[in-house]
């Protein structure tokens, strides 16, 4: 028996030491030579897009409306921009980084797309810009909120086509809580982790920039369902203003409804774009609620209600079509899909860093978000409005503009560099707010 | 390596192994050759995959699926060998990679970034031995879906460390980085996976593994025999952990990126399904488990919408009808078929001793 | 913040947490109890019970009917789960988890594919309005409902567990297997039975829960996580053990937010490795 062991093992040894010998022997030998990869641009005239969302998972609503933004756009405009046309790959990435580079890779290797676009989540987006980026693809961001896609993690072929930082969309709402708020102390409820973080450092920053006092400070972690303890910790404060940042979907209506049933007063509150997008806005009206929040504030670089002709054609354009109003995602989706059309209309069929440095010079003074341009970083540089929730003649709730704040910058009037080697040393956490 | 799933009764109660599963005893020296003749079949189709014409983008998926298996083949083992059906293995591999990356963005080298990942994975599991000591089967498995919770949130909290929600970008090593040598990754992938592969049945096959099964089989006779069994457990988690560890560094090296999905509980139930659906305690359960699940995931997703109903769709199958998973099932085929065979060669009476005893034993 | 009204308040929140807890993790404990199944498609019955209530009550404006719409419904689709394709698997517990992960799995894409992804509530119409001053803020009315709703049931499953003969065999049952099935009771049917209860208690949680936060077809998840903390700090299987164990971890909860907010994230897992490390079978459980 004993024999008979050894000598079964010693085979299973050699012809497991032979194959590993192999493996090693070939990979040192020649290289094989892979199947080529698909040609990218195969049909001249004809721009290959990969399009990445989170379209199933927790952050299902925001990813499919992006994509139906920017499906919306090139449906009425029949896929064409001038004689070009534009061919895109829609592809799911769960909110998961692995998920969205496995995508990446496929779309980019595989499908040989000229562009991709997106994907939302922060972490997905900086992973995915760091993989196009050493491919040379261009990557457009329309949705992603994360400080650092475009300070110290910026990269020449990625662009934040249409939404802001978390800080610099909520340092204006800051200044304004402090100046036409009247507000002299405010509390913030942010969400605890980098988006929460870095939108209450803005809206902190701005505010005390202007003269007010952050008082305290709660941060509520992510899955918080139950939001009752933290209001009634934000009531017993007592302060001026209340600022809320969460991420988009279920945390918004949560905290108002907990906020509302608990006798909070309506009227100091300020939330942030995804607290209180159109999502919410349905939602709450849906139940019941909606008479409950109008009124209430919030601050955004979207505003559905914005006095702008673009803004207002498109609006009525989404939402007879579809018969829903257009929120931050649905924006974020088409104005990409309107710059990459009327990019391609100017200047033929660009790709590369050519496509980027086309768009980051575009000149766009009446995109559906206003006036828009792009800075140092390939950020967008844009209006960011306070909102206030109105029930309009079609019984339906918007967010309309209480004050405009033209060309915010994410830089927010300091040097560029300084900034930048801030955010690469110290980004802002809930231990920091800048 | 027999399959808790088979068993009539609570995985660590049961004396008797169902089925002859690749490395069982019995069915004489023809299976065996037939079972090695596949094994090297499989190793040489991997070692000759680029050479196929098969574009990059293909072997960066097998990579990914080479690295899942790996880390799969480590769940196996424990589950198969020590009874110990763990939630925890994402957050184990997860930590190699963590360690991998932190180690990157301090700047250290190669070697040194790879010994930290290794210690930091060992560290881990040793924490999952020592506080799983004392339990077993459904509890055992709600401590390791808590410890990797709390991992999670660590790596969630710790954001100075671990980059919080943002997580960590790393860059593979020189050497196996270059754009022409693209394939180097894939060979060093495919060697590892055999390497960490033989070990593991190796480890199985040894004194140290037949006592890991009578732990495994009956705790109480183990103890009054006078075997540690903590300490039997505790090293069989230290082993497996080792090999989800070196997954892990290989899987941050493959995506570049590490981040609190890592460690997530959703990631060790992948690992579980992996399992399931190959087949435990078989050789290439892991490999053929991950492969099903990468390629619904990744692939599959690109066509189907509803790919998550599908992947529970196929995974409820399995459960019901094919517990062994596709490799056991095979397996189970194919000694039924030369069974029968034998039978009715020896005159249709007497099975032959060989057979009825690979029934019982449970390697 | 030690002021006896902000307590009171918080203390009235944690309840009122403890209350939606103990609805979700009763259901779980009494079938891992009776079964040894540990139930990863709990979730997906809250999910849907939320789904079916909020559309009734924004029907018919009335949470009654909205509650029995939830139970009907998930009782029937609890029913064909546990008939169809649970009684293949029963005995064997690793198959039992994982089989209800796999219908987890299926159940949260499917209804994300019906229901898509826009968060719902509770209709306020089948929710009563205002609440009680309590300081300068007010306690809804609704979540006492809740709460009491959470009391009826919590004492009516004591009272069927400790007085009545269905009680009787179930807690036989959970001792001794063979002797009931002996005793000529198709324990098959009880199992069943047992099951569609655990799932109804969820959707009850599912539908009340609504009008507290907003539901998301990949809330299933959280919550079974929840519910599994409660079960296992109080102890699997029992059920006046989930009851303390969701007040437990409701009060730890909500007065952790106040006073150790880093913590935040841990407060409802380290209560539960705390429980695991020294008396894994929790508080109220009894050693297997």
């Amino acid at each position: 028996m004993m024999s008979r062991k050894m000598s079964v093992r010693a085979r299973t040894f050699a012809v497991a030491g032979l194959a590993v010998a192999a493996a090693l022997t070939l990979a040192a030998c020649a290289p094989p030579g892979a199947a080529p990869e698909a040609p990218s641009t195969a049909k001249s005239g004809t721009l290959k897009v990969g399009f990445i969302a989170p379209t199933s998972g927790v952050f299902a609503i925001a990813g499919q409306q992006m994509e139906d933004g920017w499906k919306f756009y090139w449906d009425q405009a029949k896929n064409k921009a001038g004689d070009i046309t534009v061919e895109t790959t829609y592809e799911d990435d769960t909110g998961d980084v692995n998920q969205s580079l496995a995508k990446a890779k496929q779309l980019v290797e595989q499908d040989g797309v000229d562009i991709v676009v997106g994907p939302l989540i922060a972490n997905t987006a900086s992973a995915v810009a760091a993989y196009t980026f050493s491919q040379g693809i261009p990557n457009l961001e329309p949705v992603a909120a994360s400080n650092n896609l475009t300070l110290s993690g910026a990269n020449d072929l990625t662009v934040r086509t249409s939404s802001m930082g978390g800080t610099q969309a909520n340092y204006p709402g800051g200044e304004w809580a402090a100046t036409k708020g009247k507000a002299k102390t405010a509390v913030t409820l942010c969400s605890d982790y980098s988006f929460g973080w870095e939108s209450c450092a803005g809206f902190k920053q701005g505010f005390e920039a202007k003269g007010g006092e952050v008082v305290k400070q709660l941060w509520a972690p992510n899955g918080t369902t139950d939001f009752s303890s933290y209001v009634s910790q934000l009531q017993a404060l007592n302060a001026d203003m209340i600022y809320v940042a969460t991420a988009g979907g279920a945390p918004g209506p949560a905290f108002l409804n907990a906020y509302s049933s608990s006798g909070g007063d309506m009227d100091k509150l300020l939330l942030n774009c995804c607290a209180l997008d159109q999502g919410t806005l349905v939602s709450l009206d849906k139940s019941g609620n909606g008479d409950k929040i109008v009124g209430v504030k919030s601050v955004s670089y979207w505003a559905e209600g914005a006095e702008h002709p673009a803004t207002q054609a498109f609006v009525k354009k989404y939402t007879e079509a579809t018969g829903t109003i257009p929120g931050a995602y649905i924006a974020g989706g088409y104005m990409t899909a309107d710059l990459v059309a009327q990019v391609l209309k100017q200047k033929g069929l660009v790709v590369g860093a050519d496509l980027v440095s086309s768009i980051t010079k575009f000149k766009f003074d009446d995109s559906i978000f206003g006036k828009v341009s792009w800075e140092k970083g390939n950020n967008m540089v844009a209006p960011v409005y306070v909102r206030e929730v109105k029930r309009h003649a079609d019984g339906k709730l918007y967010n309309d503009v209480v004050a405009e704040y033209d060309n915010v910058s994410q830089f927010l009037g300091k040097d560029p560099q300084t900034v930048i080697d801030r955010d690469k040393s110290q980004p802002y956490t809930n231990s920091f707010q800048g | 390596m027999s399959n808790p799933l088979t068993r009539a009764t609570p995985v660590v109660r049961s004396a008797t192994g169902l089925i002859p599963t690749l490395s069982s005893r019995g069915g004489g020296r023809g299976t065996r050759l037939f079972q090695y003749l596949v094994i090297a079949a499989v190793v040489v189709f991997f070692v000759a995959l680029p050479y196929l014409g098969v574009t990059k983008f293909q072997i960066g998926q097998t990579t990914t699926i080479l690295i899942a298996a790996m880390a799969a083949a480590s769940v196996s083992f424990l589950v198969g060998e020590a009874g110990l059906a763990s939630l925890g293995h994402g957050a184990i591999a997860g930590t190699a990679s963590y360690g991998i990356a932190w180690a990157y963005k301090q700047g250290w080298d190669t070697g040194l970034s790879i010994l930290l990942a290794i210690a930091l994975t060992l560290a881990v599991s040793f924490i999952y031995g020592l506080l799983t000591m004392r339990t077993s089967g459904i509890y055992f498995l709600m401590v390791t879906l808590a410890i990797g919770m709390l991992i999670y949130g660590l790596a969630f909290r710790m954001s100075s460390v671990t980059g919080g929600d943002n997580g960590l970008l790393l860059q593979r090593p020189e050497w196996i980085n270059a754009r022409d040598n693209w394939w180097i990754f894939y060979y060093l992938v495919l060697a590892l996976l055999i390497v960490t592969t033989l070990v593991l049945w190796v480890v199985a096959r040894s004194p140290f593994g037949a006592s890991l099964r009578g732990v495994r089989d009956n705790e109480g006779r183990m103890r009054s025999l006078g075997y540690s069994v903590s300490g039997y457990k505790a090293a069989a988690f230290m082993i497996s952990g080792f090999v989800a560890g070196v997954s892990g560094v290989l899987g941050a090296w493959n995506t570049q990126s590490v981040s609190p999905e890592s460690v997530n509980v959703e990631t060790s139930i992948l690992l579980i399904v992996m399992v399931i659906l190959g087949g435990v305690g078989t050789l290439l359960g892991p490999l053929v488990g991950a492969a099903i699940v990468i390629l619904v995931k990744f692939t599959v997703s690109s066509y189907v919408d509803r790919w998550q109903t599908l992947l529970g769709i196929v995974f409820i199958i399995v459960i019901l009808l094919a517990r062994e998973g596709l490799v056991g099932s095979v397996t189970k085929l194919s000694n039924r078929i030369r069974r029968r065979r034998a039978r009715r060669a020896a005159g249709g009476g007497i099975p032959e001793a060989g057979a009825s005893a690979s029934n019982v034993s449970h390697t | 913040m030690l002021d006896p009204v902000f307590i009171a308040q918080q203390a009235l929140n944690g309840l009122s947490e403890a209350a939606v807890f103990f609805l979700l993790a009763s259901g779980l404990t009494l079938v891992f109890g009776l079964m040894r199944i540990v139930n990863m498609a709990h979730g997906a019955f809250y999910i849907i019970g939320a789904y079916v209530g909020i559309a009734i009550s924004a029907l018919t404006g009335n949470l009654f009917l909205a509650l029995l719409s939830a139970v009907v419904v998930v009782a029937v689709i609890a029913l064909i789960t546990e008939f169809g394709l649970l009684r293949a698997v029963r005995g064997q517990e690793l198959p039992e988890v994982l089989l209800t992960l796999g219908i987890a799995f299926v159940v949260g894409d499917v209804c994300l594919w019906i229901f898509g992804g826009n968060p719902e509530n509770l209709s306020s119409r089948a929710m009563p309005e205002g609440g009680f001053a309590i300081g300068s803020a007010s306690f809804p009315w609704y979540k006492i409902l809740v709460m009491a709703i959470a009391l009826v049931i919590g004492i009516a499953l004591a009272i069927v567990q400790n007085k009545t003969r269905i009680g009787a065999i179930v807690r036989a049952g959970v001792d001794d297997r063979e002797t009931i099935s002996a005793m000529g009771i198709n324990i098959r049917w009880v199992f069943t039975g047992m099951f569609i209860v655990g799932a109804s208690l969820a959707a009850i949680g599912g539908v009340l829960d609504s009008g507290i936060t907003s539901i998301l077809p990949s809330g299933g998840n959280e919550v079974l996580l929840k519910a599994l903390v409660v079960i296992i700090v109080g102890g699997l299987g029992s059920v006046s053990g989930a009851a303390v164990g969701a007040v437990l971890i409701g009060l730890i909860d909500v007065f952790a937010k106040v006073w150790i907010p880093e913590l935040s994230y841990f407060t409802i897992f380290l209560p539960m490795a705390l429980v695991l490390v020294i008396k894994p079978t929790g508080l109220f459980g009894k050693k297997s």
